[in-house]
């Protein structure tokens, strides 16, 4: 198959809230909008639930073309006679149906491609069943004959996109991921390459979480706006991360420029002023206090960090402390690497001296480093991105060719690879 | 979506942010793909106050023997700038001075610059429109009846590795033959199912609708003495005749649209019309496994017995 060869592979990242689309080699998304499908059938019915299989054999028209998907669909859904419907629920495809369609339309409407001329990375969670690999593979190239495909695990990929930080010395595919998103916070450890399974924890805390943790504090203060879209331009631009929360408020208290000001455009041309104050430290703090908003979930997260590298087998341990790297749009706040670093740091030091006094030996400490780089907010498709556009890429991927040979069980294994 | 859009979404967007007025200049960088084996290379090269935008197309040689490069003057003028190293032709933005200009003239350049790949690829159809008016005219004032068939050369694009389009004007038509090839099977056969769609609508109910005729076996009379015809084993031909009615003033422009986009309508719905084959599958499947399930005994109750072997009796 030699006929894509100079036109770009296409990176797809289907996430649950969020699918991101674009061609590799590409430094950000071409596309980013909600994994949303409005169509005919979702009008009226749940969704998720069916109501058009049973209509199926009684198809006289084009319904199945009607529909819209990301930002269109949210808009068409407003309106009558379209049904929103997700295809995706956390972070597996749910309805085939739906996801071949929504694959289609991402394909020829907004990434305008021939798929037959183009490779594909596809991305998939960590523990995704061979089952829905399979399936994948049998959407990708039988409706689509795509030239080549390889599926990457999310984490791998998150991982491969912090080498372009300047901290990284060598590209190794073993490290633990921090990813947080919009809905949950997951920590994954990676060893060369293969996600270790039993050691991935997940924290229920994440950015819609502090979003609305920020709008209670506007509305306890009586702003004259506490919208949600208000609380996460408010988090999204002002927050950071301190190091002390006590030292923190009285600095706030000395100085007074810290308090600062947002000017909400409503529309129509009223503006309205809204006060920031101490949200703009507290708001990332949930992550290493989640007392302040949860009251069933109290682990801090650098102790989440800590209980997953040592629960992970031995000899990965140091490689895992070592390379900590930081993946979604709720690792973006000012600082917040630095201080998991230093609270990480805190508890492995903690413990080798208890270990120290215990024993009466004496260790040789742990290196603590967290990785953070500017492409945090898509690492995962950026990552992607950057594996694509090797030249390797293609001689990884299955091809049309194997497929036909040996049937959907070949997406079963995927070799791993490494840039040089 | 039932027809696929003429234009570069991916391009309008890039351009509508970045030319808003009060938009952030910012570096960019990024390489856009469209059908046909054509790339868009967007990019700020020196400042960030200038964008250059940068197709590559496979076929630009033959565009350029068919005037693609007096179409694209016409319709990008000024903008026009030296060809980026790698790509076949150039455009250059002054960000700033656009975001002064006038919103409706901003939107319309921005739709202008979406479509580069489509006017890039109008020119033969152009020519051959205009080849057309010139021997009708001819036709009618010499009176002479028919003139010489052979006459009117014909314009290959080989757009495509193996697949190629001809056009051909004539006094009465311009003729458009698509050579398509099918890598799949099953392709094929949904290909020969939609193809004899489009010959049957002509006769069923859309009489405007330009004659469609399709061939699997050989070329096509009129591209039979070209050397690109050559006869595959998975090839077809697909030959649109455009009548004078097609080639009015008035629908000129998107009959050239209209054609140029067929092979990747025709692809696509292809592909839908699987996919939907598909979901019937699963819909069938799902139901199978339900009466696969009822078919299953309910849990028989065992004889119980105890440890030393004696039976549970039930009063």
């Amino acid at each position: 198959m030699a006929i894509a060869r100079d036109r770009p592979a296409i990176v797809m990242d289907n996430g649950t809230g969020m699918t991101k689309l674009g061609y590799a080699g590409n430094d950000s998304p071409s596309f980013i909008f909600p994994t949303a499908m409005a169509t005919r059938s979702g009008a009226g019915g749940k969704p998720g639930v069916r109501t058009a299989t049973s209509s199926l054999s009684q198809k006289r028209d084009t319904e199945d073309l009607d529909f819209f998907i990301g930002d269109e669909a949210l808009y068409a859904a407003n309106g009558p006679g379209y049904g929103l419907e997700y295809p995706m629920r956390h972070g597996q495809v749910e309805n085939w149906d739906l996801m071949e369609r929504f694959w289609e339309c991402s394909l020829f409407k907004y990434l305008r491609c021939d798929p037959e001329d183009h490779y594909f990375l596809l991305t998939e969670p960590p523990l995704n069943t061979p089952e829905n690999r399979e399936n994948t593979a049998e959407i990708m190239f039988e409706s689509f004959n795509c030239a080549g495909l390889y599926i990457a695990v999310q984490a791998v990929l998150a991982l491969a996109a912090s080498w372009t930080s300047s901290k990284v010395q060598d590209r190794s595919l073993t490290g633990t991921v921090i990813d947080s998103g919009d809905g949950v916070t997951h920590v994954i450890p990676v060893a060369e390459g293969y996600v270790i399974g039993s050691g991935i924890k997940s924290i229920p805390i994440a950015g819609r979480d502090i979003t609305y943790f920020v709008q209670s504090l506007l509305r306890d203060r009586g702003e004259l706006d506490t919208s949600l879209k208000t609380a996460e331009r408010i988090k999204e631009e002002y927050a950071y991360v301190c190091p002390d929360i006590v030292k923190e408020f009285s600095r706030y208290d000395r100085e007074k420029d810290k308090f600062q000001t947002f000017r909400v455009d409503q529309g129509g041309g009223r503006h309205v002023n809204v006060d920031v104050g101490y949200e703009r430290f507290l708001a990332p703090e949930v992550f290493f206090n989640p007392e302040i908003i949860s009251s069933d979930f109290l682990t801090p997260l650098p102790e989440v960090v800590d209980t997953v590298i040592q629960s992970s087998p031995i000899d990965v341990r140091r490689g895992l402390y070592n390379n900590i790297v930081l993946s979604g749009g709720s690792t973006m706040f000012k600082d917040f690497g630095r201080r998991l670093q230093r609270d990480i740091k805190h508890l492995v030091d903690a413990r080798i001296k208890s270990s120290e006094q215990k024993s009466g030996t004496k260790s040789g400490g742990m290196d603590v480093q967290v990785i953070s780089h500017k492409r945090q907010r898509n690492a995962v498709w950026f990552g992607g991105s950057l594996l694509a556009q090797t030249g390797e890429f293609k001689s990884y991927c299955h091809t049309k060719k194997d497929y036909d040979e040996y049937g959907p069980g070949i997406v079963r294994n995927f070799s791993l690879f490494n840039m040089p | 979506m039932l027809l696929l859009q003429y234009h570069n979404l991916l391009l309008q967007s890039i351009l509508t942010e970045r030319l808003e007025p009060g938009a952030s200049l910012v570096y960019i960088d990024q390489i856009i793909s469209d059908f046909d084996y054509v790339t868009f290379h967007v990019s700020t090269p020196e400042t960030k106050s200038v964008i250059v935008v940068s197709l590559a197309i496979k076929c630009w040689s033959d565009l350029v023997k068919y005037g693609a490069e007096s179409v694209l003057k016409r319709e990008y003028g000024s903008y026009i700038t030296e060809t980026e190293p790698g790509y076949n032709f150039s455009l250059k933005l002054d960000v700033e001075a656009l975001q002064q200009e006038n919103a409706e003239l901003r939107e319309a350049l921005i739709d202008k610059i979406a479509l580069l790949k489509r006017h890039a690829m109008a020119a033969p159809f152009e020519k051959a429109f205009d080849t057309f008016e010139q021997l009708e005219k001819a036709a009618q004032s010499t009176d002479r009846g028919v003139p010489e068939e052979s006459d009117t050369e014909v314009m290959t694009i080989h757009y495509r590795d193996e697949e190629s389009i001809f056009v051909r004007p004539s006094f009465d038509r311009v003729t458009v033959i698509f050579s398509i090839i099918f890598r799949e099977e099953t392709d094929k056969i949904f290909g020969k199912v939609f193809l004899q769609e489009f010959v049957d609508a002509r006769r069923r109910a859309i009489q405007n609708a330009p004659q469609v005729l399709y061939s699997s076996s050989e070329p096509p009379l009129e591209i039979r003495h070209v050397p690109a015809a050559k006869m595959q084993a998975d090839m077809g031909y697909v030959t649109f005749v455009l009548f004078p009615r097609h080639m009015t003033a008035m629908r000129r422009e998107n009959c050239i649209s209209h054609v140029q986009m067929f092979r990747d309508f025709f692809l696509y719905h292809i592909k839908c019309s699987k996919a939907y084959l598909h979901s019937r599958m699963r819909y069938r499947v799902s139901e199978f496994l339900k009466i696969l399930n009822r078919a299953k005994p309910e849990n028989v109750e065992k004889e119980r017995k105890t440890a030393s072997g004696r039976r549970f009796v039930s009063t």
